[in-house]
């Protein structure tokens, strides 16, 4: 039983693509691909950027045939790209490419923005789905659960996840390198488009306590104020708005700057010299950059904070390095499990022939020689003694090589040498021929 | 008295190593032991204080290898205590390596009887004590004071913003300055007078006229200038912090510079 993953992700397949592949309920997709043949469990990941099935499959290359066909006709909304078209943009990993392949997507690492924290998530999410529905067995789970701890040592063990690389989550951090605290600090939003309401929403995640919007339009100014809680203003208001606020976020259209170094400077008297964070997304600005020479004014535009970003995401690039190593690590473990979950049936298999041997040859010899219950049962004791002591060594070397990569080609020779694939009877029957023991 | 010192010495500097470890690699665990660390040091080093009076001979009261190690014991309870109620990443590691040092060359100084300061009653040792105590705040407010003006220099300039260390926010640097400043002067002032109140005891004089004495009291009345300014005039964060940092430069000069100039 191997593991497969079949997909397509920001990588291989447009937006225009994926997005028809989306799916809102997994459960009866799933259940159908199960009932195939081919596929022993399934799980299947649907994101924004990457629609995967995971699953088990005796025999990957009818798997890939099954799941380009469940692609097309289970998952696909709308007009499909030609068959052919759809596997140019679609991938097949098999065995450890296919563990490593989970692994990296809960870590976050093959992700579009690598380090990012929502995908964790999603797989869980998947995951659960997939055991709600009951296409979810041992081997999913495992390779799941251990899939979750890889990303908690990613996470934990480098510096993936460490420093933020969206422009708002950049100004999260600049603002917390100003202020303690951002529970009991005010923000003025001057403007009310997305680039505000993304910073904002980033500063509102981090516990910002109350919010005034200023906007030519107060409509809008109100729109946003009432999504977050806030409070809205008209752009007449901003000189007595000013001083009591701690963070300003300023992109509004006009032609020169809303706040002149001398409108900050009165403002910063007013609130005895307290400091000041602003943050200027505007193109044109709307700060005159001079305020950033006020000593308590902290002004940063949008370059500055699209460098910090570019920086922290080479920075995670860089730990890329350290998390494969982790991944590798753990689908060892992974492959270790997987070989020793596969050792018992041929460990089973191994113990039923030797002792369905050792039952005949009682049955026989005592039948031979007479024996009362008393011996027959000191020569039932005597042959389970052999037997045991016979099996011992192999059964030990199959289940300590299971750790190795080397377990999968000792598991095979073992059911060759002991002719475990063989029907019963039909091997090891020499013993016919041996000479009879003397009485 | 002096293996204490030894020990406390080596937990400073090993707690200092782990905290500077734990934030770049990052790894909070290891800041936590870093701090336990500290604490474990600030306890050995209580012991190795009262442990002095067994040695033979004990160290006269104006030794300046012990009072040097009583301010930094001081400053690192006052900076865990500090670090109970605001955010300090950054800051105690600094602490650590300060007080290392401090322990570290209070062993170094020789120490030994002294006729002229084994002065009888209990105003000689309350002297010693919190002057040693307002050393310690007002060094912690200079400490935040620098952490504050690197912290400013690098947001202002706009340069390796990402790159940094995590350090302690401004207005937590400003609030430790603040609250150092308002614990260390009135201790300062209760060393100040208890020193007179010495002198006049040892002398009939209420100040001697010496360097030491004069410089200390120069030293005061700036302090008294720098907490109007920051409690009265609503001085600016970057100032006080400035203000804090040359104020304990003087003050350092004032009680410690001045007798080994002269």
């Amino acid at each position: 039983m191997k593991v497969v993953v079949f997909g397509m992700n920001h990588r291989s397949a447009p937006v225009e693509i994926r997005e028809r592949f989306a799916v809102a309920d997994v459960g009866p997709a799933l259940r159908k691909l199960v009932d195939r043949p081919e596929i022993g469990e399934a799980v299947l990941l649907s994101t924004c950027n990457r629609v995967e099935l995971v699953a088990t499959t005796p025999n990957p290359d009818a798997a890939q045939h099954v799941l380009l066909d469940f692609f097309a006709r289970e998952l696909a909304g709308g007009d499909l790209p030609s068959k052919s078209s759809l596997r140019d943009m679609t991938y097949l990993r098999v065995g450890r490419e296919a563990v490593e392949h989970v692994f990296r997507v809960a870590s976050a690492v093959d992700s579009m923005v690598v380090g990012e924290p929502q995908i964790l998530g999603q797989v869980k999410d998947a995951y659960r789905a997939a055991a709600e529905a009951g296409t979810c067995g041992a081997v999913l789970s495992r390779l799941f659960q251990r899939a979750f701890a890889t990303a908690k040592r990613v996470k934990n063990e480098t510096g993936i996840a460490e420093r933020p690389v969206s422009v708002a989550r950049v100004a999260v951090l600049l603002a917390k390198q100003i202020f303690e605290t951002l529970e009991d600090k005010r923000a003025l939003l001057i403007g009310a488009g997305d680039m505000i309401e993304a910073a904002l929403i980033a500063l509102h995640d981090h516990g910002l306590g109350s919010r005034r919007v200023v906007n030519r339009t107060r409509a809008h100014a109100e729109a946003l104020a009432r999504r977050f809680d806030g409070t809205a203003h008209g752009l007449d208001e901003l000189d007595a708005l000013l001083p009591e606020c701690d963070v300003v976020l300023a992109c509004v259209g006009g032609t020169g700057p809303i706040l002149t170094r001398e409108r900050i400077e009165a403002s910063l008297r007013r609130r005895h010299d307290r400091p000041l964070f602003l943050i200027d997304i505007g193109v044109p600005r709307n700060i005159d950059p001079a305020v950033h020479e006020i000593d308590s004014a902290y002004l940063y535009d949008l370059d500055d904070l699209q460098e910090v970003a570019d920086s922290n995401e080479e920075e995670r690039r860089r730990e890329v390095a350290r998390a494969e190593h982790i991944i590798v690590e753990e689908r060892e473990h992974f492959e270790g499990w997987l070989v020793a979950l596969q050792a018992v049936p041929t460990i089973r298999d191994l113990t039923r022939r030797a002792e369905s041997i050792r039952k005949g040859e009682v049955e026989r010899f005592a039948g031979r020689l007479g024996l009362d219950e008393p011996r027959r049962e000191l020569l039932e004791q005597l042959t389970r003694a052999i037997v045991a002591k016979l099996l011992h060594a192999p059964v030990s070397r199959l289940r300590d090589e299971t750790d190795r990569e080397a377990g999968l080609i000792r598991l095979e020779e073992a059911r060759v040498l002991f002719a475990l694939d063989e029907p019963a009877g039909s091997g090891g029957r020499g013993d016919s021929d041996e000479p009879e023991p003397n009485p | 008295m002096y293996e204490f010192e030894h020990i406390a010495a080596a937990l400073y500097l090993a707690a200092g190593a782990g905290a500077i470890l734990g934030l770049v690699l990052p790894a909070p665990r290891m800041l936590i032991g870093a701090r336990i660390g500290l604490v474990v040091g600030a306890l050995v080093q209580a012991v190795a204080f009262a442990t002095l009076h067994r040695l033979d001979p004990p160290p006269a009261l104006t030794d300046l290898g012990v009072a040097i190690a009583v301010m930094a014991w001081l400053a690192v309870v006052f900076g865990l205590i500090l670090s109970t109620r605001i955010r300090l990443p950054g800051f105690l590691p600094a602490l650590a390596f300060a007080a290392f040092l401090a322990a570290f060359g209070a062993t170094l100084s020789g120490s030994g009887g002294d006729a002229a300061t084994e002065a009888s009653g209990s105003i000689p040792h309350a002297h010693v004590l919190l002057s040693s105590a307002g050393l310690a705040a007002l060094g912690l407010a200079g400490l935040a004071g620098l952490f504050f003006l690197l912290e400013h220099r690098s947001l202002k300039r706009r340069r390796k913003l990402a790159r940094r260390l995590p350090l302690p926010s401004l207005e937590a640097l400003d609030r430790v300055n603040r609250v150092a400043l308002a614990l260390g002067f009135p201790l300062l002032t209760f060393g100040v007078v208890t020193g007179v109140l010495w002198n006049e005891a040892r002398s009939g004089r209420v100040l001697g006229g010496g360097l030491h004495e004069t410089w200390t009291v120069v030293a005061w009345l700036i302090y008294l200038g720098l907490v109007a300014l920051r409690f009265v005039g609503h001085q600016g964060a970057r100032q006080a912090a400035a203000s804090a940092l040359a104020g304990f430069a003087f003050l350092v000069f004032a009680v410690v510079g001045v007798g080994l100039v002269s």
